[in-house]
Order: C-alpha cells, then structure tokens, then sequence
C-alpha cells in the first residue's frame, strides 16, 4: 500500500453549509458525503451506492440536487450547500411542510432514503411550486426506495405542493 | 476513497491547456461525473486534476445572426434543458436533455464533459451526430472545428489531442422543412438502445435524411443505408418506407451484447426506434 508514501496536498475551502460559513482544511479528493460525515458529523446525508444512481446522498448546491457521494467537496466552493440538517426551522425546529407531509403519509419505512427524497423534492419545489404528479415522479425518478413503494412519497410531494401553494 | 490528486483552478481556456501540458498524469474536468467514477473504482488514476468550472469562456448558450446555436462545452445538462433557444430551434435536445441520467448527474454534468468521456451509451452524441453538429477544439496548436462521427472514435476514446479542450458545440440552424427527433429505450439510466433522426422534407416529399444509432455498438453511427431507404420518398408513403429501412439501422454498426439486452434485441430495438423518431420528426414538421 502507498497510503504513506502518497503526497496528500490539501486545500482551503470556504464553504456554506445550510447557511453557515465554514472554512475547512481538506483534501481535493474528499467528496461533499466524506466532509459532511466525516468532519462535520452531519450524518443526515447517508450514502448507499455510492455511485451516483440511487439518490441516498442528494444534497442541494444552489437548489440543484447533486449526489454528495459523487461531487468534491471543493467545487461546493462558492455556492449554497443544504443537506436534511438544514430543511427544519432552525429556530423553533419546525418540520418543512414537505417534512410534516412525509409523517403524515407514511412515506418512508427504514428511512434510509428519506433525506435523499426529501432533498430531490425540496429541489424540485423550489423551481416548480406546483408540479403535476408526472413532474414529481420523473423528478424523483433517481432515488431509490425499497421499502415503501413510491406512492406515498408522490402523495406527499404533491400535498406538500399544495399546502404551501399560494 | 478515490486516491489523492492535486486541484488546479484555470479560469482561461489558455491556462487551462497549459496544465494539462506541463502538469504529468493530468486530466480535465467539469462536473466530474463520469470521471470521479472511473477514478473511486481505481480504473484510472490521476495527479491532478484540472477543474474547468472557473472559465467563463466555457459556459452559455449563445445564438448567432444565421440561428446556429453554440453551446460552450462546460454548459450543463439542465441549463440546455432550460434554453429556450435550445427548445426553439432543436426542440429535441431539450427534451433529450431533461433525460440524460437522473437529475443529479443533469445538475452538474456537462454536455461536453459527455463527449469527450465518449461513453457509448451518450444521449447527446447520437442526437448531435444526427444534427451535423460542429466541435470547437482549442489547444497549444490552435483551433480547429470538427464532425462529431471524426470526433468519437470508440469507447471511451475521443480525438482530444494532448493540451487540447473541446470548448463548444455548435449547431447548425433548423433549414426549411427540417426536424429532428429521437427516441431511445433504457432499461436503466443509460440506454438500451437510441435513434436521432434529422429530416428535411420538402413539398410533401423526404429530400434528406440522416439517422444516427446510438449505445448498441461501440460508438454512435450514422445509419446511412437506412437513411437512404427513406430518402426521395413522398411522406404519405413513409410508412411503407419506414417497414424496408427499420432492418437495415440495427446493421450500421457492429452490435454488442450487454446485460439484459442481447445483440439481437438491441438490433430489433434500434429498428423499431428508428421508425418512431421518423414519425415523431414528421410530426414536428406541423
């Protein structure tokens, strides 16, 4: 193994998470799932494929989702990072409604997938505030759950579009 | 963990050139998406890594006075999406883009961070080898503009010469009585198989055609006997057309099987979306 006798250059990176600043020494390689678990200990974002295909780890870079299994934590540089940690009121600790709509249609059973939903959804109803449930599932069509079947997590998607909907 | 690796940060394509000259085991990237793969798995292995983010010239979508759209290789996949100029003139892309991978890979991964990975698979090479669209390269020697079939040469291998960035892709403006369709059928993210076809048809009859098939075989290929089948025909007969020329897409190209989908099928497939993306373009021309 050369893992002592590789050069391990490091980096300075600012970056903001779920609205805080944080200046970070890391390595170019760490991915955004590596520096949010590993360093910062939020453990909300899980990764499963790790691989970019099944949706687990969907964090937000300007209201994009991308997979933080898959993104250097670097190039989160300069723009707004938010993971599950950040959708709750950070004040009073109140649920998203997508949250609440979640609870209230059972849409989760292991949960394992459930921050990676809740961010692609959260995406998606930032750009489109009331989307068809076409929209919802091909939106939610890269994240993987198998526990629930889908239908409860569209039925929550839609009613939280709903709730919040002017 | 992918292995350690330097970052640099070029913010003009110039400088951008000169690391990849200067710098041992360098490579380009965009979004990463395909490259960060290949490297976690330990199938490739670079010292650093060039990210191409912080160079303006490589992102937007611009409309010249003729109507050809150039789209700077760093654009991403959801940015085309959104274009409306894209969805304007070459429609089919838009739509082609709001389906490329999941909307992860669609949030960063660039159109010509596609291209130059050349993976078969790629939605958007065979949908722009079937629109004639040009590439810009740009390199210590210059620049040079070049068709898409000259630029994909096989599986995951692209004419990149060494220092040299593919900086944009350009399409030609729709002329009169020109379409462009395409159709694809994915069992996974990535497609079984995929058709584009451009069709010009004037005064009732079909004066060009150029289909091109894409992920069945190694690299996306214009279906030009097919394609002449259908050429010279009156469109109320294109049916009929459309029953001789399907066969013949699935032998432009040596077929591969894959998990789930032998050569065969994926032969069979290649026809039956060829006859759905001749349709569909026949439809746009309402």
């Amino acid at each position: 193994m050369s893992a002592e006798t590789d050069p391990r250059p490091t980096i300075e990176v600012d970056l903001s998470i779920n609205g805080r600043s944080r200046r970070l020494t890391i390595e170019p390689r760490e991915t955004v799932a590596e520096v949010l678990r590993g360093r910062l200990a939020l453990t909300g974002t899980k990764v499963s494929c790790d691989a970019q295909v099944c949706g687990t780890c969907t964090v937000l870079l300007d209201n994009r989702p991308v997979s933080a299994c898959s993104v250097l934590a670097a190039d989160a540089e300069g723009q707004a990072l938010e993971t599950i940690e950040g959708l709750a009121d950070p004040e009073s600790g109140d649920l998203s409604p997508l949250q609440q709509a979640f609870i209230d249609h059972a849409a989760f059973q292991c949960g394992f997938c459930t921050p990676g939903f809740l961010m692609a959804a959260t995406a998606l109803l930032r750009e489109e505030p009331d989307p068809s449930r076409e929209r919802v599932m091909e939106a939610l069509e890269g994240n993987i759950c198998r526990c629930t079947g889908y239908v409860p997590i569209v039925d929550a998607v839609l009613s939280a579009a709903r709730r919040s909907a002017p | 963990m992918i292995r350690p690796f330097e970052l640099h940060r070029p913010t003009t394509i110039a400088e951008a050139s000169g690391l990849l000259m200067t710098l041992p085991e360098s490579a380009l990237y965009r979004g990463g998406t395909e490259l960060l793969q290949v490297m976690k798995l330990g199938l490739a292995r670079f010292a650093h890594l060039i990210d191409l983010k912080r160079i303006p010239a490589l992102h937007g979508i611009t409309t010249d006075e003729a109507g050809s759209i150039r789209i700077a290789a760093g654009t991403v996949h959801h940015e085309i999406e959104r274009s409306t100029a894209v969805r304007a003139a070459w429609p089919a892309l838009a739509e082609l883009e709001r389906h490329v991978a999941n909307p992860r890979v669609r949030s960063i991964g660039s159109i010509g961070g596609n291209l130059c990975f050349a993976e078969p698979h790629s939605d958007p090479a065979a949908l722009l080898l079937a629109a004639d669209a040009r590439l810009e390269l740009e390199g210590a020697a210059g620049r040079r503009t070049i068709a898409v079939d000259d630029f994909i040469l096989g599986p995951l291998e692209s004419d990149v010469a060494p220092g040299e960035l593919l900086t944009a892709i350009v399409l030609p403006a729709p002329a009169a009585g020109m379409t462009l369709a395409y159709r694809r059928l994915a069992l996974a993210e990535r497609p079984t198989a995929s058709v584009a076809c451009r069709l010009t048809v004037l005064h009732g009859v079909v004066v060009e055609v150029r289909l091109a098939v894409g992920a069945i075989g190694v690299r996306p290929v214009l279906a030009t006997v097919a394609s002449a089948a259908l050429t010279g025909v009156p469109v109320t007969d294109l049916e009929e057309a459309i029953r001789v020329a399907s066969p013949l897409v699935g032998q432009a190209c040596e077929v591969v099987d894959e998990p789930g989908a032998s050569a065969e099928y994926r032969r069979h497939l290649a026809g039956v979306l060829a006859g759905r993306a001749v349709r569909a373009a026949t439809e746009l021309m309402a």
